[in-house]
């Protein structure tokens, strides 16, 4: 799976919405919140797991997105500085509250030690087509493996795999190099990778 | 990764690569080595295949609507941002 050929820089379709509203049409504002709102509810609650965490997370981002839209700079998209700011809020968040605590993942401890844990034959889970392997239970299953990875594994397979930004705009978002979120994004789909291993495993 | 594949140094090299892989981020050549590699050794296969699946469960994930009540409730917050040195709010809408 070779690089695809690099795709031109996309124009920023909020930000003349931006300078609208920083141009004095505060009323504009709720055209962002009824746009990003949805994006936003479900990011936050990947990161959270539960609804109050999620509406306090949604508002506060809100929030902070008004008071602080005037710095907006136009040098990144709109939508990556509202998510810095959502991904702040949300670890502010959780540090208030309980979770997972902040341990680091090892490359180590997800390759097989034991002969007897390498596998030998492809499972179905691997090869079936995908909406036969999806359900409800797995869904929650997959929602707690994520939640239990430490935050800031969490916030990146998150961005990249349920939220569908590129290596360079979450590294943007998070502020860390491309080849940290690399990192962290591989042990965190190995361990989520385990977790769903398990399931079926115990299927069986 | 297996006492059948001869080649350890090679399945360890691919494992630490397979999101890089996954994710189109390798040069040509990096590409066709996993490619061979995963040709020939069942367990890096299985390791490559399983982690395509998670990614893409994961992108599948649940998407909820945000309750009505809810927006209802944001909305009232934001008409309700308070006005500094004379800066108005988005006001309700």
């Amino acid at each position: 799976m070779p690089i695809p050929p690099s795709r031109k820089k996309k124009q920023d379709k909020d930000a003349d919405l931006i300078r609208a509203i920083n141009s004095g049409r505060h009323e504009l504002f709720h055209e962002l919140v009824t746009k990003y709102q949805q994006n936003l509810y479900n990011f936050g609650f990947r990161m959270c797991g539960n609804v109050q965490d999620t509406e306090d997370i949604v508002q506060d981002t809100f929030l902070n997105v008004f008071r602080y839209l005037k710095d907006f700079r136009y040098e990144t998209k709109f939508k990556n500085w509202m998510y810095r700011i959502a991904t702040s809020t949300c670890i502010k968040k959780r540090r208030r509250s309980k979770y997972a605590p902040d341990k680091e993942l090892s490359l180590d401890d997800f390759i097989p030690k034991d002969p007897s844990n390498i596998p030998r034959d492809m499972p179905n889970w691997a090869t079936l087509p995908l909406d036969k392997v999806l359900n409800d239970e797995l869904a929650s299953h997959i929602k707690e493996a994520i939640l239990a990875l430490p935050d800031k594994y969490r916030v990146v397979i998150v961005l990249r795999d349920v939220e569908g930004f590129s290596t360079e705009e979450a590294a943007q978002i998070l502020n860390l190099t491309p080849s940290n979120i690399k990192v962290r994004l591989h042990r965190a789909r190995l361990y989520v990778r385990e977790q769903l291993k398990d399931y079926f495993d115990d299927d069986k | 990764m297996t006492s059948e594949c001869q080649d350890h140094k090679a399945c360890l090299e691919m494992f630490e690569k397979l999101s890089e892989y996954l994710d189109h981020e390798l040069d040509n050549l990096t590409c066709a080595d996993i490619e061979k590699h995963a040709g020939e050794c069942i367990s890096c296969k299985v390791c490559l295949e399983t982690l395509k699946r998670t990614i893409e469960v994961c992108k599948h994930m649940e998407f909820r609507t945000v309750p009505a009540s809810f927006t209802a409730r944001l909305k009232d917050a934001i008409g309700n941002i308070p006005q500094p040195d004379g800066v108005q709010g988005p006001g309700r809408k």
